[in-house]
């Protein structure tokens, strides 16, 4: 874990050193241009101070302030014989070199003056070091304080930083406050402006999750409470047939009895189909697939029912492909078959047909029941939506599963009248090639 | 005892249509709210069983607007919704009692007796009058301490008779009892029930008022 207190203050210290080296190197260098400056021309106002006085050389005296500064004088005459030397003892050059010259003798850096009179030749010398000196020391006064600074800098930055993310710390406490009961969203007052927008997108976050816990108690108690009537079916007709009165009874009981059963087992089907399409819940890969071919596996599912209630069923099938998952729109159109067959009077028609249209393909399926009235349309999609007229058995999930199952297909349902009375139920999907893989 | 069953899921009806008339009730049954209050309005019916959850109009509304009119018709809710508000409204709307799905069919028997036996006004599970006793749950029934067998049918108009010993009922009155909307009924069924009354419990068990019906004397 990345401590923003550590980083910042790794980051802001080597920034401080950093400067405070930048400011002590350029320090020196500027002072040692200077001194050199002044040095070099204190040597040579030396040199010319010292013109006169050749011929009296061996007793010249020097004034004690150029002693410290170990300036080191040499004095030749004419015949190039040294009549004078300052610091007896150093070894110092023998000849010289007229104005300004770098040498270096036994490890050391000089800097020298030579002058040329008619007397002689004059050598003012000084060590380097003593330059350098001057510089160091100027360096050292700018970076002291600097240095002496780090620490104060250390704690004012770790105060900072620390009250900075105290409301990070706040947020994390009201965070860990949340759980499946309370998904209030985070208050945003008092907040510095950086994390509003992560408050924001955990607040849009929480009222998702909130939506989605919501949909899902009412869901298991509407599971629950439709389970109630098959149920309640099942127990009726099992007590009916422990009091029946007589063979008669006892058959029709039996016969009744498998029927709810039956219902309880088609309901339960229903709702975990309607629980895996959930949209979020991905079944294995998209593929191009012929919508013609999943409608004549979904009649081929519901064909029985049609048969039993002598409906007369068809497919009217013309080529059209759809991005999507097989086995889900082999449902869809089996709830939709299905559905109709229910509705439709005994003896009536359910006709299917796939289109290929420039909107995308189609899937209608038309039938000569009841239809449906505009104003219950939109509920029809709702869970549990039943119309009075509903056959025997139905689960009321089947066209909430067809829904559900478009919309994970990006596809558009529509009903309405069918030529003729009876409901028609057109879902278009989007063209394969508008939609990337999923 | 003549019943009315509102009740949308066509299994659940069906059942309790046979359950009933093996009972010996005479059983009626609707689908909607609609028809329900339609029913109401136009027959007389000793009992509801009524679902709440139902097309067209709520079994609460079908309620309300019944004992608004002032109809006293013992009602008994039979749902799916189990929550407390729902029972309270359920009762408080005019319900006698409140029966919550998957049911048992022997507790609704009982608390169909219960609410009849409170309607009728007696405390004592049996009815006794004269010498006669008749049990409602057994269907048996004893002349002064004796067995005696009767046919469903003739339970059934015993069974009218003395709920209210005095008051006369009509051949209509008491073939409405016997029997639902859709079964047919002989012209001379009721005659051959109070015949076979007479034989075995005595001639003056049931008396006639020529030209108006029957009825148990008062004492």
């Amino acid at each position: 874990m990345i401590s923003i207190r550590t980083r910042l203050l790794m980051a802001l210290l080597a920034v401080v050193i950093a400067t405070s080296l930048l400011a002590g190197l350029l320090t020196y260098r500027r002072v040692f241009a200077e001194t050199s400056t002044l040095f070099d021309y204190q040597l040579r106002q030396m040199a010319l101070s010292l013109r006169s006085q050749i011929p009296m050389a061996p007793r010249l005296e020097l004034p004690p302030d150029q002693a410290d500064a170990d300036f080191v004088i040499q004095i030749w005459d004419p015949y190039g014989t040294r009549v004078y030397f300052s610091r007896p003892g150093l070894p110092l050059i023998n000849a010289t070199t007229l104005g300004y010259a770098d040498v270096r003798v036994a490890g050391e850096a000089w800097r020298t003056y030579g002058l040329q009179t008619l007397e002689g030749v004059i050598q003012i010398a000084q060590p380097l070091r003593v330059r350098e000196a001057f510089a160091r020391g100027a360096a050292l006064r700018a970076v002291i304080p600097l240095l002496l600074l780090l620490p104060i800098l250390g704690a004012a930055i770790v105060g900072v930083v620390g009250s900075g993310l105290s409301p990070l710390r706040r947020l994390a406490t009201e965070v860990q406050r949340r759980d499946v009961h309370s998904l209030m969203p985070v208050a945003t007052e008092r907040l510095p402006q950086e994390v509003a927008p992560l408050v924001d997108a955990l607040n849009r976050l929480l009222l998702r999750l909130h939506a989605a816990f919501q949909a899902q108690r009412a869901f298991v108690a509407d599971a629950a409470h439709e389970l109630r009537s098959p149920l309640t079916a099942v127990r009726l007709e099992l007590q009916l047939l422990d009091r029946a009165p007589d063979e008669n009874a006892r058959r029709e009981a039996r016969t009744n009895l498998g029927a709810a059963v039956e219902r309880a087992i088609h309901l339960v089907e229903q709702l975990l189909t309607l629980a895996r399409s959930d949209p979020r819940e991905e079944a294995g890969a998209w593929s191009r697939i012929s919508l013609e071919q999943a409608a004549a596996d979904g009649i081929a599912d519901a064909n029985s029912l049609a048969q039993a209630r002598r409906i007369d069923l068809g497919l009217e099938a013309e080529p059209a492909a759809v991005q999507g998952d097989p086995e889900a729109l082999r449902i869809l159109v089996r709830n939709l078959v299905d559905n109709a067959v229910r509705y439709t009077p005994e003896g009536g028609q359910v006709r299917v047909s796939t289109r290929d249209q420039a909107s995308g393909a189609t899937l209608e399926v038309v039938d000569t029941g009841p239809g449906i009235p505009p104003p219950d349309r939109e509920r029809a999609f709702d869970r549990f939506y039943r119309r009075s007229n509903a056959a025997e058995g139905g689960s009321g999930l089947g066209l909430a599963i067809v829904k559900a199952i478009a919309d994970r297909h990006a596809a558009e349902i529509r009903l309405d009248d069918a030529t003729g009375g009876g409901l028609r139920v057109t879902v278009t999907f989007p063209r394969p090639d508008l939609r990337g893989p999923h | 005892m003549r019943v009315l069953v509102v009740e949308d899921d066509r299994m659940i009806a069906k059942g309790l249509h046979t359950a009933l008339k093996q009972d010996g009730y005479a059983v009626d049954g609707v689908s909607d709210g609609a028809s329900a209050a339609a029913a109401l309005r136009s027959s007389r019916f000793d009992l509801v069983l009524l679902d709440l959850g139902l097309p067209e109009r709520d079994g609460l509304e079908v309620l309300r607007e019944l004992r608004s009119r002032g109809d006293a018709t013992p009602v008994i809710i039979v749902t799916a919704r189990d929550d407390v508000q729902s029972r309270i409204q359920g009762l408080d709307a005019g319900a006698d009692d409140y029966i919550v799905k998957p049911f048992d069919l022997d507790e609704v028997a009982a608390r169909m007796r219960s609410v009849l036996r409170r309607a009728a006004g007696r405390g004592d599970p049996y009815i006794r009058h004269r010498g006669i006793t008749l049990d409602p749950v057994s269907h048996a029934v004893e002349r002064d301490g004796v067995p005696v067998v009767l046919s469903a049918h003739e339970f059934a108009v015993l069974e009218a008779l003395m709920q209210r010993p005095g008051a006369v009922l009509s051949r209509a009155q008491l073939e409405d009892r016997l029997y639902g909307w859709s079964e047919g009924i002989e012209s001379n069924a009721v005659e051959v029930y109070v015949h076979g009354l007479r034989r075995k419990l005595g001639n003056d068990a049931i008396r006639t008022l020529r030209g108006v019906g029957y009825f148990v004397p008062k004492d």
